[in-house]
């Protein structure tokens, strides 16, 4: 029986491996002109690279790489949340890391800290995450239903909002007010390696911490005190899961702006796929957020030229509906 | 006695005597490019007010020369307390502002905004007429016209390509002073060639396939920080004009049409690689 599962998980990610693959791969096939994609790719390799290596591996790559891990961040992010607070809206999106962190970005990019040290950008975006994930967590209390929870984000929420607002208002540069939508709704476009190498530590350090915690969520699906009596520490591993969401999240969002409803739509579609096991999820969720990223990107790429939609109005699009689907399911059955 | 009778007379029927100096004395500046020219044109006796931009040193040429006349914000109640013989303004100043102060019997002179070198010729010679000084008009368009010639004449045969790049990806293509001033100083502008007209915005990958010889940026505020203006620090701007980064050439020079366009000129001829 229990090989028979295990087969079916390695199904699922196998599966899911390839749609990610092959998403990455048509992301760099997609762009404003027609490019021979492999002879681009040799010739990105090439000592001075030529006009087309240049575009591969300039623009297109750290584009498709920056969709992936941010991607794979938030549904990863999600599901360990999710799994944590034992309910099923948490997601960095609801309950304030995102915004937080995109809060914590702008205080230092606009107000010329990232100049002077360029990792002070996503270290805000940490902060920031950190702090405003942490504050719902008061505000909602240990045991908090999922009511409270999705009011002390929607208040946490706003507040980063307002304070993001008044950072680019009172910012010195003109362009800063126009930015603002960028944030709320985030963008990949038009990042360089340079971006990529700036989230890259912050969120490989964050998945590491959080692929450790399967067994814990696991375990804690039993209940808190029955995790504790298998020599779980709760406050442990609040802390590991707080401490790494908010540093791979606030890694990637100082990158791309905040990016909503991957972290909740993702694993909400792929628990049932891995048994409703938080640990199994975790690896799911990852690559699910990964190809809904990937894929909402190359979706905003095929809007005719010269149409700057953000790649956040087209996943908040797919989550919003989603969104109003759990509320009513979830009053359906009195959670 | 018959002079204050006469001053009186003037001031009620507001009636332009050839009597002394018909010049206006009382010129109220309320647009940052009226602002360049009076400054150029005017005697400071008669310049009255003008812009608090025209103190802004990235944006205003004349910015040095502006520090000694009071500055307006442009609202209509410290216009009248400053009684203007003659307010200039440009195409984009608030229009119900323009509308009330033509009702309440002001002089009010519109300039056009300058795409070309012939739009600032004409705009220099309508501001030497307006403040009475024709042939001050006539030596700053010949002194410029004189530089810009000189220039061309020293153009390479085979021109070299360049495009403007500004925050979030933003070119001036035909019909902008930056177009003009590269087509003079010897370049051909890859923004004409890929059909942006005026102001546009050019995706980074075509601009990337166009291969320029070099891009130039010429950006609004610099020294400060936001996602528009990182674009310009792409590393793949610097690869593509073999490790040449963006030169920057300030906004004072072409945000407003005026003779400063040969400073530009010049600045870009200097540019073209050997």
């Amino acid at each position: 029986m229990i090989k028979v599962e295990n087969n079916s998980q390695r199904l699922l990610i196998g599966l899911l491996v390839i749609v990610v693959v092959s998403l990455f791969i048509t992301s760099l096939f997609i762009g404003s002109n027609p490019l021979p994609v492999l002879q681009a790719a040799r010739e990105s390799l090439l000592d001075t690279p030529t006009v087309i290596g240049l575009i591969f591996g300039e623009i297109r790559l750290p584009r498709a790489l920056i969709a992936l891990f941010t991607g794979a961040t938030l549904g990863l992010c999600g599901a360990a949340m999710q799994g944590l607070l034992r309910n099923p809206l948490a997601s960095p999106g609801l309950i304030g890391s995102s915004s937080g962190a995109a809060l914590g970005a702008v205080a230092v990019l606009y107000f010329g800290l990232g100049v002077v040290m360029p990792l002070a950008v996503p270290l805000g975006g940490v902060a920031g995450a950190l702090l405003a994930t942490f504050m719902v967590y008061l505000m909602a209390g240990r045991e908090a239903g999922t009511l409270t929870l999705i009011l002390a984000g929607v208040a946490i929420n706003a507040l980063a909002l307002a304070l993001i607002s008044l950072l680019l208002n009172l910012a010195p540069s003109p362009y800063a007010v126009r930015e603002i939508v960028l944030w709320m709704m985030g963008s990949i476009a038009n990042h360089s390696m340079t971006e990529l190498w700036t989230l890259l530590p912050g969120v490989l350090l964050g998945w590491i911490m959080l692929f450790g915690t399967g067994r814990s969520l696991d375990a804690l699906t039993l209940g808190e005190e029955t995790a504790s009596t298998m020599g779980i520490s709760l406050a442990r591993l609040r802390w590991r899961i707080f401490l790494a969401v908010a540093l791979s999240v606030g890694s990637a969002v100082s990158i791309t702006g905040s990016i909503g409803f991957i972290g909740l739509v993702v694993p909400h579609l792929l628990r049932p796929l891995v048994g409703y096991q938080p640990s199994r999820l975790l690896l799911s969720s990852a690559l699910g957020g990964a190809a809904l990223l990937l894929a909402a990107d190359i979706s905003t790429r095929l809007f005719p030229a010269g149409t700057d939609i953000k790649v956040g109005v087209l996943t908040s699009l797919v989550g919003a509906p989603f969104f109003l689907y759990l509320i009513i399911k979830s009053r359906r059955y009195q959670l | 006695m018959k002079h204050v009778m006469l001053t009186l007379l003037i001031l009620l029927t507001g009636y332009q005597t050839t009597w002394g100096d018909d010049r206006p004395q009382r010129v109220v500046s309320i647009n940052l490019c009226t602002d360049q020219l009076l400054l150029l044109l005017a005697e400071p006796e008669q310049i009255t007010s003008i812009s608090h931009l025209a103190l802004e040193p990235n944006s205003s040429y004349m910015a040095a020369k502006a520090v000694q006349f009071p500055v307006n914000f442009a609202k209509a109640e410290e216009l009248i307390d400053l009684k203007p013989d003659l307010i200039v303004a440009g195409l984009y100043t608030d229009r119900s502002l323009v509308s009330l102060l033509k009702k309440l019997g002001y002089r009010v002179e519109i300039f056009p905004l300058s795409s070309n070198i012939e739009d600032i010729r004409n705009n220099i010679r309508l501001m030497a007429k307006l403040v009475g000084h024709e042939a001050e008009g006539e030596r700053l368009v010949s002194e410029m016209d004189q530089r810009l010639e000189q220039i061309s004449r020293a153009n390479p045969d085979h021109r070299p390509r360049g495009a403007f790049y500004q925050p979030n990806g933003y070119t001036s293509g035909r019909n902008t002073l930056q177009h003009s001033a590269l087509l003079l100083a010897g370049w051909n502008n890859i923004a004409d060639e890929e059909g942006v007209v005026g102001y546009g915005s050019i995706d980074l990958e075509r601009l990337i396939q166009a291969q320029p010889d070099q891009l130039f940026t010429s950006s609004y505020a610099p020294g400060t920080q936001s996602r528009g203006q990182k674009m310009l620090h792409h590393p793949v701007l610097k690869k593509l004009t073999q490790g040449r980064a963006p030169i920057e050439i300030a906004y004072k020079y072409w945000i407003c049409g005026g003779p400063m366009i040969a400073d530009a000129v010049k600045m870009l001829h200097q540019s073209i690689p050997q």
